[in-house]
């Protein structure tokens, strides 16, 4: 980093969605900004399920549409619900463009590209070791021998904030707050997916699985239709009740094998081929992970850091809160700016930007949905009784249960009280 | 990259890896205090770490960190606080494409 300057208006820290989307609006703005990325190729330490929401991004960029790596357009959702070999989907679909699917490698490419474009500098190969503080104030940052100062430090680092847990903002990664994604990209062929998934050309698919395919651990799996491949996973959610009991049926790699051999999901991948295998921590109670301020004196967090994702169980939106976040933070530098300074009190709206988001406001408001999420009872009742409800109806040789009692006789068999059934189902849908 | 077909029949761990590309660190960004390991009752990392890089060798645990995907998992899960976890400097690691 030898040959750069060695002051900056604003530092950004991560070239991810929110890093970039950050440095882009400030560059623009006409500040100095200085972005710092690890990875070598631009993205290439991004990873993520697949499914990207639009809206918020083409807030930053509304050259998106036309312009960004998009795959496919989002035209199916499906739901399943597994328990052992039986499976009940549902499957929605529509023609309007919400959210698409493609490579968060590209994308985060395609984002740092335009942000280098208005002018913000990018340093990569760079991994900071240390956020630098002076007088109870963030003033720079520091990797390896150098140096680097700025009136504000935007942090932007990822899930795996070791640089806010060395500034003691925040404590050590506790398990209940994330869970473990761990990723297949299968090639497929474009035709293939299209013809399998019953896909049109552009058009994409996205598919949340639920119930035993995770083996009694709270999460579930993952299916996204790129342009000629799969992305297909799971997310394990880690906690302490997890790692005290200890019991684990064999590797994680094993469970997203018997994902990937069941027999209603492989015929989509049909003489695939594996292209890539990977893994990233997702958070999985935003409120929890959550840093107790948004802004510090001379630092603001944003993306992941900031713990701003939003998981539904059913749909997930983490790359646009990023980009949302850093647009925020660009907004609160330049308020600061334009109100006498780039100091802390000026700096101090980004939390009330942040708090008063739709992005806080929808975490706040879909709580019910971490505390489903994270329920080992819950997770693995409900697929199994409504499984159960489909085999009562279907699986007749003479006589097919009238549908009620083939839901009393299966509440009965999974121990659930029809009270007990009402009660969660309700909490279900007014908590999600 | 690995020619592994994706469906019908099991893929051993290895050999999936075999599709990721790594520009590997001679130095390594995790350092596991294996004397803890040898107290460790659960010993999560071995089923947790996706990318394998912990193997258990009776009491013993034994980390390569060359394979590692950089999740951060081990990190979070160690029940000893056995593991020393950075990121990989100036590029190095996991190198993600597809992701």
């Amino acid at each position: 980093m030898s040959s750069i300057p060695t002051r900056f208006d604003v530092v950004v820290v991560g070239a991810g969605p929110a890093g970039s989307a950050a440095a882009y609006l400030l560059a623009k703005k006409g500040f100095s900004v200085l972005l710092v990325e690890r990875g070598k190729g631009l993205g290439d330490k991004n990873m993520f399920g697949g499914k990207v929401y639009a809206q918020p991004i083409r807030e930053v960029w509304p050259e998106l549409d036309k312009e960004a790596p998009i795959h496919r357009w989002v035209t199916k959702e499906r739901i399943s619900m597994v328990d052992g070999e039986k499976v009940l989907t549902v499957e929605y679909r529509t023609e309007k463009k919400v959210s698409f699917v493609t490579y968060l490698t590209q994308l985060t490419q395609w984002m740092i590209k335009k942000a280098e474009g208005a002018g913000a500098l990018l340093a990569s190969e760079v991994t900071v070791e240390e956020i630098l503080m002076r007088d109870n104030r963030v003033v720079g940052i520091r990797s390896g021998p150098d140096v680097i100062e700025a009136d504000a430090v935007i942090d932007a680092e990822g899930v795996n904030r070791l640089l806010l847990e060395r500034l003691g903002l925040v404590k050590k990664l506790d398990p209940d707050t994330v869970g473990l994604g761990v990723k297949e990209v299968l090639k497929v062929g474009e035709g293939n997916i299209e013809s399998r998934f019953g896909l049109d050309k552009k058009e994409g698919l996205a598919w949340a699985i639920v119930g035993d395919i995770t083996k009694g651990i709270p999460g579930g799996g993952f299916i996204y239709t790129n342009k000629d491949t799969v992305s297909m996973g799971l997310v394990l959610h880690l906690s302490k009740k997890l790692l005290d009991e200890g019991s684990f049926e064999g590797h994680v790699s094993s469970l997203i094998e018997g994902f990937r051999l069941h027999p209603y999901f492989k015929p989509y991948w049909k003489d695939a081929i594996i292209s890539e295998y990977g893994g990233h921590l997702t958070i999985t109670d935003a409120i929890k992970f959550a840093p107790s301020r948004f802004a510090y004196p001379g630092l603001l967090i944003a993306g992941d850091a900031a713990g701003l994702l939003l998981s539904l169980g059913y749909t997930f939106r983490g790359v646009d809160y990023a980009v949302y976040s850093g647009k925020l933070a660009a907004d609160a530098v330049e308020y600061a700016r334009n109100n006498g300074g780039v100091n802390y009190e000026n700096l101090q709206v980004y939390d009330d930007y942040i708090r008063k988001s739709f992005m806080y406001e929808e975490i706040m408001r879909h709580r019910g949905a971490i505390t489903l999420m994270n329920s080992f009872e819950l997770m693995s009742k409900y697929p199994k009784l409504l499984t159960k409800v489909m085999e009562k109806m279907f699986e007749a040789e003479y006589k097919h249960e009238v549908i009620y009692n083939s839901l009393l006789q299966a509440l009965k068999e999974e121990g659930i009280s029809p009270f007990n059934l009402i009660s969660q189902a309700f909490m279900m849908v007014k908590g999600i | 990259m690995s020619q592994s077909k994706g469906e019908e029949k099991p893929i051993k761990l290895e050999d999936i890896l075999q599709s990721d590309v790594w520009d590997v660190d001679e130095d390594p960004h995790i350092i596991v205090d294996s004397e803890k390991c040898l107290e460790c009752p659960t010993k999560p990392c071995i089923y947790l770490c996706p990318a394998g890089c912990y193997v258990k060798a009776g009491d013993r645990v034994i980390f390569s960190y060359e394979g590692c995907v950089e999740c951060g998992t081990c990190r979070v899960i160690c029940p000893m606080d056995a593991v020393k976890w950075n990121y990989p400097k100036s590029g190095k690691g996991i190198l993600y494409r597809f992701a």
